[in-house]
C-alpha cells in the first residue's frame, strides 16, 4: 500500500476541479438560489417582504390548545410511547421497538432482546418511518384507476371467486413476494385447499434461489445458511455483500465487529478474505481482498478446494468423496496464487472457526460447493447454521416464468399481485406488463399506484407494517408480531387481511386473522396472558427453527468444475446488484434513502455503470460521460462512473432506480438497469458491449466533499505493529500544539459528555446516516442542490481509498459528525454568539441567534456544519411532518445547523434521572447514531465518570483525536483502525499514514 | 449683501446633537419598554370558548390543579384537560348551563375543544413542567394567583431573561414539593434557611447555557 489516501479518481488524477472544490468551503454558486433567479432578484424579493414582515409581525400569533376529547388510557400527552413490533422484509424480519408520540410513529430502534436486531438497525429499518408517511402512497382502492371502496371490492371478489370455485381454481393466479409468516402460511394453505387448480408463484427481483437450489442439490433439501460470523476466526467472502446489501446485514457487521473488538483488546482479530468484482463495503472490511470477475468466482472456489486438498491429506481425501479432481481449475496466477495460499492455509489451520460465505449471485454449483467445504472443514454447525425455510414462500423463478407463460397464453383469468412491482422488476425477456394485459382481471395489492397498479384491473393500497396486524419468522426462525401503531393513514389493507379474503371468502381483520394462528402455538390456556407477553417482548421466546447438520450428498465439487469452466467468455460481464439503501426499488419513493449516498461511490439519487479505471480508459470514458451498454439485445446509455479496485472487465448496474410509477421522490432518479435484466442472467449477464455514447449526464456524489487536505485523517495499522507499538496512532496523529488565542475554558464539573468512533468496527453501512436524519428532522435537498454541495447529513460516513488506483486499492471509512471541540473554532468567528459552549461541553448551536454569516463553517476545519440554504423544510408534505421529532427544532432558513451529540436525548436523561431522583447512570443516554450502529462503533458518555464506557475509550492507545495539532481539543475522537493481514501477504500491505 | 445663516444657526450643530442624542435614548427607552415581552405579553388575556373560571373551580371549590392538569408532574406539558374530565362533574351540574354547551357539543360530537393558549413561549424553548415541578417550583411562581383570576391572565413576561434569573438564582423561588400548587403558600420568616435545606435535600443545578432549553 502506499502511504496515501484519496477520495477519487479525480483527486489522483489531479484534475483542478477537484482541487477548487477542496478551496472554498461551499462549491462556486451554493450560494445561488435554484430555478434560474438571481441572487439580486432574491434579494429584491426579500426587501419587500421584510419591510411587510415588519408590520405582520405586531399581531400575536393565536396557538389553540387541542385537547383530546376522552383520553386514551395510556397516553400522556408530551411522554413517547415505545411499541415493540416487527418488519418483514423477504424471508428476514426485524424485531423493532418503535418511538410514538401521541399516536403517531417517528423513530424506529432495533429491539435489544430480538435476535434478528440486537437492538442495531440499518439503514432500510430506520428509513421505514418515512415510508409509513408517504403522501404518494395510494390512498383509494381503484377500480380501472377510479375511486372505490373496500366494499367494493369484496363485493366484486364474490362474485369473481364464484366462478373460480366451480372449476378448482383453474384459471385463477397469485403471485406474491417472498415471505416467512404463520400466518400467511396458514392462509396460503387454506386457498391452495379452496382453489386446488389455481397457480401459486412467489417471485422476488434479488433473490435467495440460488443459494437454496445449491443447498438442495448438497443435502438433498432447500436450507438456509445461517452465518454466525461472531464465532469466525477466518472469513472467506465470496462475492458476498455481508454488510450493506444483505438481509441479515445487521448480524454480519455486530459478529464482524465483535471479531475486530477482540483483536484490538489483545484476543485473537478475525481476518476476513473478500474475493469479488464489485468494491463491496466487505471489500472495505477485508484484511486481504482480490478483485475477480464475478463469473470467474467458481473456477477460484475450485482453485480454492485443491488448495484446501493439498494442505491437509485428510481433508484432501474427503473432498475427493465429494467429486474433487486434482486437476481442472486453471492454475491462478501471481497475486491470486499468493491469496488462494494464504487463505486455504487459515481455511484448515481454523477448522471449525472458519467461515466461507458466497453471495446469491453464484450459481447454484458453487452454493452446493460452498456448503460442502463448510462441512468438510468442520464449520457447519458452528460459524455457519444451517436451517430449514418455515412456514416460508420460496422464491422461484421458473414458476414465475411459468406464470408469465399462462398469462401470455391466456390461461390465466385472474391474477392475483399481493405486493411487489412485477411489471418494473420482472425480467425484461418475460415482458410481464405485455403479459399482464393478456389477464382479463388483474388485482393488485400495492403500496401505490406504481406500474404495476397502472394496469390493475382492481387496486387495493396496500397497508404499512406500522399500520397493519401480521406475523413474521426472522432468518433463524425467531417468531414474532407484526404490531401496529397506527390505524391505516390512507385506509391500506394488509397482505394478511387481502390472502384472508381470497383463502375464505370472508372478509376478517387482520388482528382476527393472526390470532387465529397464535392460538395453537400459544396454546389455548392462558392465551391471552402469552399474547400479551409476545407483543410487550417483541418476540416469541424460544421459536427459534432447529439447526440441521447437512449430510452431503452426491458430488458437489465436479458440478462445480463444471459451472467453473463455464468462464468468463467474450465481452463485458454485467453486475447487476440491488441498491444499497433503495434495494429493488420498493423503497425508491423514500427520499431519505434516495439522498443516502452509496456506500462505496458516494453518489446519490443515481445509479451510474460502475467501471474500474483501466475499463473506463480502454472505453475512453470518464465520470459522467454516458456509455451505451448492449446484452442479449437490449440497450441501455447511462453515465459512466470509476470506482477503483473494481474488477476489469466487468460493469456494475444498481437495481432499483428509473421507476415510473414510484411518485415524485423516485420518479425519473437514474436508469432502469432491469432493462437489461434476463431470466437467465439475473445477477450476472456475460458478453455484453459497452460502448460510448457521447454526452454526458450530471451525477451528485458526496465523495469529494468535506475534505480535509493532506492531513492524518485515518490511522491505521497491521494488529501486530500495533502490539509491538501501541501508540503509532498518538505519534502519527501529531502533537496537539497547545497554542489558543483566547484563554480557555476549564471543564471539571457535572457531566462533559464526549464520544468515540472505533474505525476498527465501522463497516460503512449508513445506517447512522438515516438514524440521525430521522432523529433531529434533517432535511433531504435533492440531486441538483447535493451537487451544489447543500447535502444537510450532520453526520457524513467519508471513504478513502488506499494503495495503487489501477491495482486492488484498499478502503477505509470514517464517520465524521460534529467533533464538539472544546476550543472551537467555529464559536471563535461567530459575530452574533450564536455558537457557543454549554456547561457540559457541548459545541451548541443557536438557531434562532444565527443570521447565517456562513463564517463558522469557514472555520470549521473538520467540515460538519450544514447550512439551510433555502427553506428545505418549509415545503415538507403535511403526512410527513408527522415523521418528525417534536423534540428537535425544525430549522428555517439561512440558519447553520449541525450535530448537537442529540442534545434532546441528553436533556430527557437527565430529567428522568431528576425525576425518579437517582443519578445518570452510563449508557442512560444514547445518541441516535450510537444506538443504530449495528458494529457497535460509535460510543457516548460522560468523561467524568471514570468507568464509563467512552472514559475507558479515550485511554485507549489506539485513540486519537482528529487534527490534533490544530488545538481544537475535540470531544469526539477515533479509535485506529487495525488491519489483519496474513503474514505471508503482509509484506505489501503494510500501512503508514499520511494523506494525499 | 445680508448673511445667508444668521449669527444663531451657530448653534444649530450642537442642538442638531442634542436632538439626535435625546431622541436616540428615546427610541431606544420606546422600544426597550414598549417592545419588551413585560410590556407586550404581561397582561394577555384571550377570549377562551368557554369563560371557564379558574377562580370558581381552582379558588372557591378548592380543585387541586392537578385534577384537570395531570400530566404536570410526569410530562414536559401540562395538559389542558380532555372534554371527559370537564364532564366529570358536568354530567351532574350545571347541565343546562348556555355557557357550557360548547363543552357538551364536544362530548357529544368527539371535537374536540380548542382553547386558546395564553402562556406560549418560542417553538425552539422546550421547557419542561415535570422537572420544575420536581425541584419545587410552585405553579404561582410562572402563572401568578390562577386561583384568584377570572380569566387566565399572563402574569409574568416569560422571556429568557426572566427565565434566567430564576435559573441563576433558584433558591428564593423554590419551596417544599408538596406546596407546589398550594396557591396561597407563602415562605416562612427564614427563607434562606428553606432554600438551604431545599438544596441539600435535593440539589438542583439548572442550566444557564443554551442547550438547557435550545435544541
Amino acid at each position: 500500500m502506499s502511504g496515501t489516501y484519496w477520495r477519487s479518481q479525480r483527486q489522483i488524477d489531479g484534475d483542478p476541479e477537484f482541487q477548487t472544490l477542496q478551496e472554498r468551503e461551499f462549491p462556486e454558486g451554493a450560494s445561488e438560489p435554484p430555478d434560474g433567479i438571481t441572487r439580486r432578484d432574491l434579494m429584491t424579493l426579500l426587501g419587500a417582504s421584510l419591510s411587510l414582515a415588519g408590520l405582520s409581525a405586531c399581531r400575536r400569533p393565536i396557538e389553540h390548545i387541542v385537547p383530546y376529547v376522552t383520553p386514551p388510557e395510556e397516553i400522556i400527552p408530551g411522554v413517547p410511547r415505545f411499541y415493540a413490533t416487527t418488519m418483514p422484509f423477504g424471508r428476514s424480519a426485524y424485531g423493532l421497538i418503535v418511538e410514538s408520540h401521541e399516536g403517531r410513529p417517528t423513530k424506529i430502534e432495533g429491539n435489544p432482546v430480538h435476535p434478528s436486531t440486537l437492538g442495531a438497525s440499518s439503514v432500510r429499518t430506520q428509513a421505514s418511518v418515512l415510508g409509513l408517511y408517504d403522501p404518494d402512497r395510494s390512498q383509494h382502492v381503484l377500480l380501472s384507476g377510479q375511486p372505490k371502496s373496500w366494499a367494493d371490492f369484496t363485493a366484486a371478489w364474490a362474485a369473481i371467486e364464484k366462478t373460480h370455485l366451480q372449476d378448482g381454481g383453474a384459471g385463477l393466479a397469485l403471485l406474491t413476494e417472498s415471505f416467512a409468516s404463520p400466518t400467511l402460511a396458514r392462509l396460503a394453505a387454506a386457498f391452495r385447499a379452496r382453489f386446488p387448480k389455481a397457480t401459486w408463484a412467489t417471485w422476488e427481483p434479488v433473490s435467495d434461489e440460488n443459494a437454496l437450489e445449491g443447498l438442495r442439490r448438497a443435502a438433498g433439501r432447500p436450507l438456509d445458511a445461517v452465518l454466525r460470523v461472531e464465532r469466525a476466526r477466518v472469513i472467506l467472502s465470496l462475492d458476498a455483500d455481508l454488510f450493506a446489501t444483505d438481509p441479515e446485514s445487521i448480524l454480519h457487521a455486530r459478529g464482524f465487529s465483535a471479531g475486530r473488538k477482540t483483536g484490538a483488546d489483545g484476543g485473537e482479530m478475525n481476518r476476513l478474505y473478500a474475493v469479488e468484482a464489485v468494491f463491496s463495503p466487505t471489500g472495505i472490511m477485508a484484511d486481504h481482498r482480490l478483485r475477480l470477475a464475478t463469473s470467474r468466482i467458481p473456477g477460484f472456489l475450485m482453485a480454492l478446494a485443491q488448495a484446501l486438498a493439498a494442505a491437509d491429506a485428510a481433508l484432501g481425501g474427503r473432498l475427493a468423496a465429494l467429486g474433487l479432481q486434482s486437476q481442472g481449475a486453471t492454475a491462478p496466477d501471481g497475486e491470486a496464487r499468493a491469496f488462494l495460499q494464504a487463505v486455504a492455509g487459515d481455511l484448515v489451520a481454523a477448522k471449525g472457526k472458519g467461515l466461507i460465505a458466497i453471495g446469491p449471485r453464484q450459481p447454484p454449483e458453487a452454493h452446493a460447493a460452498v456448503a460442502a467445504l463448510n462441512v468438510a472443514l468442520g464449520n457447519a454447525g458452528e460459524t455457519v447454521i444451517y436451517k430449514e425455510p418455515a412456514e416460508a414462500a420460496v422464491a422461484s423463478g421458473s414458476a414465475f416464468a411459468s406464470l408469465v407463460a399462462a398469462m401470455r397464453g391466456g390461461a390465466v383469468k385472474t391474477l392475483v399481485i399481493l405486493g411487489g412491482n412485477p411489471v418494473y422488476s420482472a425480467p425484461a425477456d418475460l415482458e410481464f406488463g405485455a403479459a399482464m394485459k393478456k389477464v382479463p382481471v388483474g388485482i393488485v395489492l400495492g403500496d401505490a399506484v406504481d406500474e404495476t397498479s397502472a394496469l390493475a384491473t382492481w387496486h387495493v393500497p396496500r397497508a404499512h407494517f406500522l399500520e397493519s396486524w401480521g406475523d413474521a419468522r426472522a432468518f433463524g426462525g425467531t417468531l414474532s408480531v407484526v404490531q401496529p401503531l397506527i390505524l391505516p393513514l390512507y385506509g391500506g389493507k394488509s397482505a394478511v387481511e387481502t390472502l384472508g379474503l381470497l383463502a375464505t371468502g370472508k372478509d376478517a381483520p387482520g388482528y382476527d386473522l393472526v390470532r387465529d394462528t397464535w392460538k395453537p402455538l400459544l396454546g389455548a390456556a392462558d392465551f391471552e396472558r402469552h399474547w400479551s407477553r409476545v407483543l410487550h417482548d417483541g418476540l416469541f421466546a424460544g421459536s427459534e427453527t432447529a439447526a440441521v447438520v447437512p449430510a452431503i450428498a452426491g458430488r458437489p465439487l465436479q458440478d462445480l468444475a463444471r459451472a467453473a469452466a463455464d468462464g468468463a467468455g467474450d465481452g463485458f460481464e454485467l453486475v447487476f446488484q440491488p441498491s444499497a439503501a433503495i434495494h429493488d426499488g420498493r423503497y425508491a419513493n423514500d427520499s431519505w434513502l434516495q439522498e443516502l449516498p452509496d456506500p462505496i461511490t458516494k453518489v446519490v439519487w443515481d445509479n451510474p455503470a460502475l467501471l474500474s479505471p483501466a475499463t473506463a480508459r480502454s472505453l475512453g470514458v470518464a465520470n459522467e460521460d454516458l456509455v451505451r451498454i448492449d446484452s442479449g439485445g437490449r440497450s441501455l446509455t447511462l453515465p459512466a462512473f470509476v470506482v477503483p479496485g473494481q474488477a476489469d472487465g466487468t460493469v456494475v448496474l444498481t437495481l432499483g432506480y428509473g421507476r415510473t410509477g414510484s411518485g415524485r421522490v423516485g420518479n425519473g432518479a437514474g436508469f432502469d438497469a432491469g432493462a437489461l435484466r434476463t431470466m437467465t442472467a439475473l445477477g450476472l449477464a456475460k458478453g455484453a458491449r459497452v460502448t460510448r455514447a457521447g454526452g454526458t449526464y450530471d451525477l451528485a456524489s458526496t465523495q469529494e466533499h468535506g475534505s480535509m487536505e493532506g492531513h492524518p485523517i485515518i490511522l491505521e495499522a497491521p494488529v501486530e505493529e500495533f502490539r509491538a507499538h501501541p501508540e503509532f496512532a498518538q505519534e502519527a496523529a501529531g502533537e496537539d500544539r497547545d497554542e489558543a488565542l483566547f484563554t480557555e475554558k476549564t471543564y471539571d464539573k457535572g457531566h462533559q459528555w464526549g464520544m468515540s468512533i472505533d474505525l476498527n468496527r465501522c463497516v460503512g453501512c449508513n445506517a447512522c446516516m438515516v438514524a440521525c436524519q430521522s432523529e433531529n428532522n434533517v432535511p433531504v435537498v435533492g440531486r441538483i442542490q447535493v451537487r451544489k454541495g447543500r447535502v444537510m447529513h450532520w453526520i457524513r460516513v467519508d471513504r478513502y481509498f488506499t494503495g495503487d488506483p489501477e491495482g486492488t486499492p484498499q478502503a477505509v471509512v470514517q464517520p465524521v459528525p460534529c467533533m464538539q471541540c472544546e476550543n472551537a473554532p467555529c464559536e471563535q468567528v461567530c459575530p452574533v454568539a450564536a455558537t457557543v459552549h454549554d456547561e457540559e461541553g457541548l459545541n451548541v448551536m443557536v438557531y434562532n441567534r444565527c443570521i447565517g454569516t456562513r463564517y463558522c463553517s469557514n472555520n470549521c476545519p473538520y467540515k460538519v456544519r450544514r447550512f439551510n440554504f433555502f427553506n428545505f423544510t418549509k415545503d415538507t408534505p403535511e403526512s410527513l411532518k408527522l415523521a418528525q421529532n417534536p423534540d428537535v427544532t425544525v430549522r428555517a432558513r439561512g440558519v447553520m445547523e449541525k450535530c448537537t451529540y442529540c442534545v434532546q436525548r441528553i436533556n430527557a436523561g437527565k430529567i428522568d434521572a431528576k425525576l425518579h431522583g437517582r443519578e445518570l447512570k452510563d449508557g442512560d443516554i444514547k445518541t441516535a447514531c450510537q444506538q443504530a450502529c449495528p458494529a457497535e462503533a460509535i460510543t457516548f458518555g460522560d468523561l467524568r465518570l471514570a468507568d464509563s464506557q467512552v472514559a475507558k475509550t479515550k485511554k485507549d492507545p489506539r485513540n486519537y483525536g482528529l487534527l490534533n495539532e490544530l488545538h481544537t481539543r475535540p470531544r469526539t475522537t477515533y479509535l485506529a483502525r487495525l488491519r489483519n493481514p496474513h503474514p505471508s501477504l503482509a509484506a505489501k500491505g503494510a500501512a503508514e499514514g499520511g494523506h494525499a | 449683501m445680508a448673511q445667508i445663516l444668521p449669527p444663531w444657526s451657530n448653534r444649530l450643530p450642537l442642538a442638531g446633537a442634542l436632538a439626535a442624542g435625546l431622541g436616540g435614548v428615546a427610541v431606544v427607552g420606546f422600544f426597550w419598554y414598549f417592545g419588551s415581552p413585560r410590556f407586550t405579553d404581561v397582561g394577555y388575556q384571550p377570549t377562551q370558548p368557554v369563560p371557564y373560571s379558574h377562580r370558581l373551580h381552582a379558588g372557591e371549590l378548592g380543585l387541586d390543579c392537578r385534577y384537570c392538569h395531570a400530566s404536570v408532574e410526569v410530562s414536559a406539558v401540562a395538559n389542558v384537560p380532555p372534554t371527559a374530565a370537564c364532564m366529570n362533574c358536568h354530567r351532574v351540574v350545571k347541565r343546562d348551563s348556555e355557557k357550557l354547551a360548547p363543552i357538551r357539543d364536544s362530548a357529544a360530537s368527539g371535537r374536540p375543544m380548542r382553547w386558546v393558549r395564553v402562556h406560549e413561549l418560542p417553538d425552539f424553548a422546550y421547557f419542561a413542567h415535570n422537572v420544575h415541578v420536581a425541584a419545587g417550583i410552585g405553579c404561582v411562581t410562572c402563572h401568578g394567583r390562577i386561583d384568584e383570576m377570572e380569566v387566565v391572565t399572563q402574569m409574568q413576561p416569560l422571556s429568557m431573561g426572566w427565565c434566567l434569573d430564576c435559573h441563576r438564582n433558584p433558591g428564593p423561588n423554590r419551596r417544599p414539593v408538596s406546596e407546589v400548587t398550594n396557591m396561597k403558600w407563602t415562605p416562612p420568616k427564614d427563607a434562606a434557611a428553606l432554600a438551604a435545606r431545599l438544596q441539600t435535600e435535593r440539589p438542583v443545578h439548572p442550566p444557564t447555557t443554551c442547550s438547557g432549553c435550545h435544541r
